[in-house]
């Protein structure tokens, strides 16, 4: 990692450094991809890291631009907006985006470093107590947890408990807040464990009380610390094992 | 924020961008019509092989029809959302290939030979102009680090092989470069 001396500017903390280089693209590909995590989950750095890419963007308009062949649109609608209009019922009439979900946080990871949105505050886990209407309460009464999260969008808000029980694979969820994918998407569930990348334990409900069994092998190692996350996706979820979607609500798994 | 100042093609990409979010298939089109010229460039850049770049600019696309809701006008330009996905797509497509052979000493490229920087007065707004007067006034081989950076997609260490420099020389260069850079930038927004 670059130290205070050898950063090229004495000074420079190393966080500013890396943003700089990220910003720049210049890194290798680990350090990119490490990179990368970072501004998953640590608002302070993807903020440094806009910083920069927004001061470098004046640069492309000296790049001259250049006709892509028709080829690619083509590709690009059977890829897109032609599987969209397939399941008329869903997308003939294609809600407006809305419902909380709309102004919350990006993923802006895994190559997606547009200096976007709502940061994606990772909320550290509130107090049970902190939640409205006592639904931790309800859920560790009802299914015993040894891990729960309280998983809140990018404004802080709580949106929903999940209550997480290694013993039996289950994930129980009381949402907190009315929530709606929107018309053709699903939210998916994932875990981020220390640097791996996010990684999708299934695609969810998150009516309230509903009980997810998590196939086991999904769950190994899954412990106090994780971070759960919630993404918005296309039904039958993320076509590319990542998320591709908005991310709804985040929050660290803790004893219960 | 360093603002970047909204203009009417900006609101216009931003209202398709919205319309978009909300799986409006014309709005697609359109947004595709008035910006992949300007993102196949950026990502011919840096990966030259027409085949790749127009594989990568499909992705992007397929990423902003994805990630159209996530769009925030208030921290960023249409363009700049669009073309920060097409970069970091197309620097992940070149990371994915094997480590390129370092090009040989008797070819091996002047940073200086890129070309003079172009010229302010031609570029169109008001932050292209200022950013290039920045970079203008910079020891001549750390600007041109900086654009074959950010142009090219290259590492430090590849660049710093090129230009036959220690590593830990190149990245000071581009390091002091880019806050000076920074710091003409900020003075001349006050």
């Amino acid at each position: 990692m670059t130290g205070a001396t050898d950063n090229g500017l004495s000074g420079l903390t190393a966080d500013e450094a890396l943003a700089m280089d990220y910003a720049l693209g210049a890194l290798g590909r680990a350090e990119r991809k490490a990179a990368e995590l970072r501004l998953v989950g640590d608002p302070a750095f993807r903020a440094l890291v806009e910083r920069w890419q927004l001061q470098l963007a004046p640069l492309d308009e000296a790049t001259d631009p250049v006709t892509p062949p028709a080829s690619v649109w083509a590709a690009i609608a059977a890829e897109t907006t032609a599987s969209a209009l397939k399941p008329a019922a869903p997308v003939a009439a294609p809600a407006p985006v809305r419902g909380w979900w709309h102004n919350l946080a990006l993923w802006r990871s895994l190559g997606l470093g547009a200096p976007v949105a709502a940061a994606l505050a990772l909320v550290m886990l509130a107090p049970s107590d902190a939640l409205p209407g006592g639904a931790a309460d309800q859920l560790a009464a009802a299914s015993g947890p040894q891990l729960r999260a309280t998983l809140a969008g990018a404004d802080g808000k709580p949106l929903l408990a999940a209550a997480f029980d290694p013993a039996s694979g289950q994930v129980r969820f009381a949402p907190v807040a009315q929530s709606e994918a929107g018309a053709g998407k699903v939210p998916e569930l994932w875990v981020i464990e220390g640097n791996s990348p996010p990684r999708s334990l299934g695609i969810i409900d998150i009516s309230a009380g509903s009980a997810h069994s998590i196939p086991r092998d999904r769950l190994a190692g899954v412990k106090q610390g994780a971070i759960l996350a919630i993404s918005i996706e296309p039904i039958g979820g993320s076509p590319t094992g990542t998320p591709t979607g908005p991310v709804i609500a985040t929050g660290a798994l803790t004893a219960a | 924020m360093s603002g970047h100042t909204p203009s009417a093609g900006a609101a216009e990409l931003a209202g398709l961008l919205l319309r978009v979010a909300a799986a409006d298939a014309a709005a697609f089109q359109i947004f595709y019509e008035r910006t992949s010229a300007k993102l196949f460039g950026i990502i011919l850049r840096i990966l030259p092989e027409r085949h790749e770049a127009e594989d990568v600019l499909q992705e992007v696309y397929v990423t902003v029809w994805r990630k159209a809701a996530t769009f925030d006008p208030t921290r960023a330009s249409p363009i700049t959302w669009a073309a920060t996905i097409a970069r970091n797509r197309a620097i992940d497509r070149l990371r994915a290939r094997p480590v390129r052979a370092v090009v040989p000493v008797e070819t091996a490229h002047d940073l200086a030979d890129d070309g003079p920087a172009p010229d302010a007065a031609l570029l169109a707004s008001q932050d292209a102009r200022r950013l290039a007067s920045a970079l203008a006034q910079l020891e001549p081989r750390h600007a041109a680090a900086i654009r074959a950076c950010y142009f090219e997609g290259i590492t430090y260490d590849e660049l710093a092989a090129r230009e036959q420099v220690p590593v830990g020389t190149l990245k000071s260069w581009v390091r002091r470069g880019l806050m000076r850079m920074r710091g003409q930038l900020e003075a001349s927004e006050a």
